[in-house]
């Protein structure tokens, strides 16, 4: 007789009893001390393989078949392109095989949410299949020129994402996708989709809405913007960051404010409009990003080491979080970064200064140890960008031009509005 | 007397009992507070695919509602675990640990890993969407006046949300209740006439008030029972305020059942609610076989040998009663009573000159006629009175007969003053009765009693007074 396999019903058979149910996958990390079964009841339980004598075939599990309705199209409705991408949005695992089960066709994404109908055409592909702590600059890469290559097929784009490097991702393509002519809205949920109580459901909704419909011509994100299912905020992809490892509301503009809300009845009510509208123009698309590139924290106590080792590797430019506003050390002897910052000069490798504040723009000049870092290090204080963004506009700036000049004449200037010089008193923690 | 036997009469019992400490996977206390709500929260649930690839049909008519739930709470007692804003911290040990005590007292089978399950709710009442649920132990028993009955399953369990308000379009829900850990122990449908359902429902609740870790007071503990007969369907009946009124809440439901079938007319499988008078309204239809799928923010827990050695041994009150009754020589009824009492076997060891079944009088009967005869509100005595006064006797600087005097006294709120009471010595006593005699002769030793005793008013001791009065009379 076949050997059992995960969704096979079978009778475990241990050394005083006898179990009915199914036999389940159960994940390699958690060790292989225990078989889980299904009841009946629907519990699972673990029974030590030790007791176990043998596992009997029942019944083999039968692939499950289904059916997809094919999506008629309105031509009076907008069209949208949802990509997905991986990450908890994506997360729905068939629970017999351990298997992931949807493949996010246009029919899943229209099953899952029959209101789709009512906003948009919706065609789908799935280009990428990660979590987003996984992702990397070439995957920024891939993402942008999906983008480029169907926007004009439609009229917006989502693209579904994981939530921890969501933000580096929206700068990415803000940067890729010069003179974008139509929403691109990333979206993503902190909640996977196979729980009623996901907050899949509104974000993907509202950013399907505001591509479908939203004036706009630019990159945002869509997500909650409370705890609550009321709406959700489009913020530009170059002024958004996750600030909670798990609340619906983790994405927050910072150092501006959100361009609009979604409401989920559908309204969209602009907060911020300085954006660019949807345009005809050609989008033009720049998606090199260098790979050589480093962000580091700042800290008491660090080893300037750790900056000397990156230029040995070969490091193209160095992001630097700094503290407050654009600080490191520079009159501890032992832990002065300032031979690193000069010998870097010296390179020609630029060296951007941020604050790991988040909230508020670096000064070069406010302190004397600032203006050590600005005049005598060469420095390149970055204004309001955010680390994260700055690391990746390097990446970016430095897959398009070299000369040390051209670097930082390019970070200086805002290319996707990720660099804000006036800030209002209401910006901050929103 | 009705012959349920011949009725086909099937009847289960499924027990939810509230566990103390913190909640099962935050650890925010559980207050059961019901203080004026701080915070809320809008949400909306969908159904969702489930695992044969079909959305439920209860979960489809729910969602058609298209109703939002709004959750309330107060941040002494809810935090962002409750509001499903963050992943479940680990399963509650202590929470585990009585489980594991009441599956070993109810001689269950223990699973050798437990594995969190989410049981899908489509009512709102858990925020998540879920209820965190897992199954503990199976295949157990509890004797019984009428043989034993099989206890398949102990399940450990989030409580759920309490409904605040409903209208068509909303629910509030309150939040201090969820997440409190639950116990849900089911008996399979063994028991054989209402009565039996009442006895097992109470074997029950003492087995899980043995472990010294269960919540008491209204609301804290649910019994649903199930019922049919033959040609009658499957029903289950919530909601029962007192365990007394569930063998007549059965019989009604079984004549209901009978007359119906007697009429003719088909009877659904259904969700009833007991009414205060006894009788049961319908509630819902009865819900298909519950969807469970597993928890995957949270490891399957392997119940180690460590675990189960340190589970000790938990004293049945059932036990106990006995063991107090022969070890002090008290009367069932006081055991029972004195069983309430947790200081009781301490002051037996502290007070070891005053006799246990007094020890015991003086917690429970003296209080108790304090109220009746004098009126008095004993509620007001605390430990320190009852301490106090037993310390007097032990080192005999009162009798017995002063203690209701004393406690009377702190009830009132006065200090306990014992040269009011400081025992008489024999020669005023001698002194009493021999002037008693004199100015009254002729009467009755109890007539004598009677009048020495009301002349020292707790100063004597009865037994000593009848002595004399024997000799002399």
């Amino acid at each position: 007789m076949a050997e059992p396999k995960h969704g096979d019903s079978v009778k475990v058979v241990t050394r005083d009893k006898e179990y009915f149910g199914i036999l389940m996958p159960r994940p390699a990390m958690l060790g292989s001390e225990h078989a889980i079964l299904k009841l009946d009841s629907g519990y699972n339980i673990g029974i030590s393989n030790k007791k176990i004598k043998e596992i009997v075939l029942i019944k083999a599990s039968e692939p499950r078949v289904r059916k997809k309705v094919p999506l008629k199209k309105y031509p009076k409705l907008p069209t949208v392109l949802i990509l997905s991408t991986g990450g908890t949005i994506s997360s729905k695992i068939d629970y017999r095989s351990g298997g992931v089960s949807a493949d996010y066709s246009a029919e899943d994404f229209v099953e899952m949410l029959p209101e789709l109908k009512a906003i948009a055409n919706v065609r789908a592909s799935k280009p990428l299949s990660i979590m987003s702590e996984d992702a990397s600059p070439s995957d920024w890469s891939l993402i942008a020129g999906e983008i480029a290559k169907e926007i004009d097929t439609v009229d917006g784009i989502v693209v579904t994402h994981g939530t921890d490097t969501l933000h580096y991702s929206t700068a990415a393509a803000s940067f890729a996708l010069q003179n974008l002519g139509k929403p691109v809205i990333f979206t993503a949920s902190q909640r996977s989709i196979d729980r009623g109580s996901s907050d899949a459901f509104m974000n993907l909704l509202c950013a399907v809405r505001a591509a479908a419909v939203f004036d706009f011509g630019g990159v945002a994100t869509c997500l909650h913007a409370t705890s609550s299912d009321d709406y959700c905020l489009l913020i530009r992809g170059t002024k958004v960051r996750k600030m909670h490892t798990s609340r619906r509301d983790a994405f927050r503009p910072i150092n501006e404010k959100a361009l609009a809300k979604v409401l989920a009845d559908g309204n969209i009510e602009v907060i911020n409009p300085h954006y660019h509208k949807r345009h005809d123009g050609a989008i033009t698309l720049k998606n090199s990003f260098e790979k050589k590139v480093a962000l580091v924290l700042v800290h008491p106590g660090m080893d300037p080491g750790v900056i000397d080792y990156y230029l040995e590797k070969g490091c193209k430019g160095i992001v630097l979080s700094a503290t407050g506003l654009g600080h490191l050390p520079v009159n501890n002897r032992k832990h002065s970064l300032l031979p690193q910052l000069k010998k870097a000069s010296k390179k020609g490798i630029p060296v951007i200064i941020t604050s790991q504040c988040l909230y508020g723009a670096v000064h070069p000049f406010v302190y004397t140890n600032l203006r050590r870092v600005s005049m005598e290090g060469g420095g390149i204080f970055a204004e309001d960008m955010l680390p994260e963004v700055a690391f990746v506009k390097l990446a970016w700036v430095l897959g398009q031009a070299t000369d040390y000049e051209t670097v930082k004449r390019m970070m200086l200037e805002s290319v996707a509005g990720e660099i804000n010089l006036r800030h209002l008193d209401d910006e901050f923690l929103t | 007397m009705m012959d349920y036997r011949k009725l086909g009469f099937r009847c289960g019992l499924e027990c939810h009992q509230q566990l103390e400490g913190k909640k099962l996977f935050a650890e925010s206390p559980t207050l059961n507070s019901g203080a004026e709500p701080t915070l809320s929260v809008q949400r909306r649930l969908r159904p969702v695919v489930g695992e044969t690839g079909e959305i439920d049909a209860a979960a489809a008519a729910e969602a058609v509602k298209n109703r939002s739930f709004t959750y309330k709470g107060d941040s002494a007692d809810v935090d962002l675990v409750d509001l499903d804003e963050q992943p479940p911290r680990f399963l509650n040990h202590e929470a585990l640990k009585t489980a594991l005590q009441v599956a070993k007292l109810l001689h269950m089978e223990i699973v050798d890993e437990i594995q969190v399950m989410r049981k899908a709710v489509v009512d709102g009442s858990n925020v998540s969407g879920f209820q965190r649920t897992a199954l503990v132990a199976m295949d157990g028993f509890m004797e019984t006046s009428q043989g034993k009955v099989a206890i398949p399953t102990l399940c450990l369990e989030e409580e759920a949300a309490q409904k605040a308000e409903s209208s068509d379009s909303s629910v509030t829900y309150r939040l201090d209740r969820l997440g409190i850990p639950l116990l849900e122990i089911a008996t399979a449908p063994e028991l054989v006439d209402p009565e039996h359902a009442k006895e097992a429902a109470e074997h029950i609740g003492m087995v899980l008030r043995s472990t010294g870790r269960v919540k008491r007071g209204i609301g804290t503990i649910r019994q649903d029972v199930n019922v049919s007969i033959r040609g009658g369907a499957r029903t289950e009946i919530k909601g029962f305020q007192e365990l007394r009124s569930i063998p007549k809440v059965i019989a009604f439901e079984i004549e209901r059942q009978l007359s119906a079938i007697k009429k003719g007319e088909k009877i659904e499988p259904s969700v009833r609610k007991a009414e205060p008078d006894m009788t049961t309204s319908f509630l819902r239809p009865m819900p298909g076989a519950a969807r469970l799928y597993p928890e995957t923010d949270h490891p399957p827990v392997a119940v180690t040998w460590e675990m189960l050695a340190s589970l000790g041994k938990v004293e049945l009150l059932s036990e106990k009663v006995l063991r107090l009754e022969s070890e002090y020589g008290l009367s069932p009824q006081l055991a029972k009573e004195v069983l309430e009492i947790p200081a009781f076997a301490w002051y037996v060891k502290r007070f070891s000159r005053v006799e246990p079944p007094f020890i015991a009088a003086v917690l429970i009967e003296i209080p108790k006629e304090m109220k009746s005869r004098l009126k008095l509100d004993a509620s007001k005595l605390r430990d320190e009175h009852f301490e106090e006064v037993l310390s007097y006797l032990d080192a005999g600087k009162i009798q017995k007969g002063a203690v209701i005097e004393l406690l009377s006294d702190a009830a009132l709120g006065n200090n306990m003053d014992i040269s009011r009471y400081a025992a008489a010595s024999s020669e005023m006593l001698e002194k009493e009765i021999d002037a008693a005699i004199a100015s009254q002769p002729g009467l009755t030793i109890g007539a004598y009693m009677g009048i020495i005793m009301g002349k020292f008013k707790g100063k004597a001791e009865g037994k000593v007074v009848m002595e004399m009065l024997r000799k002399k009379v």
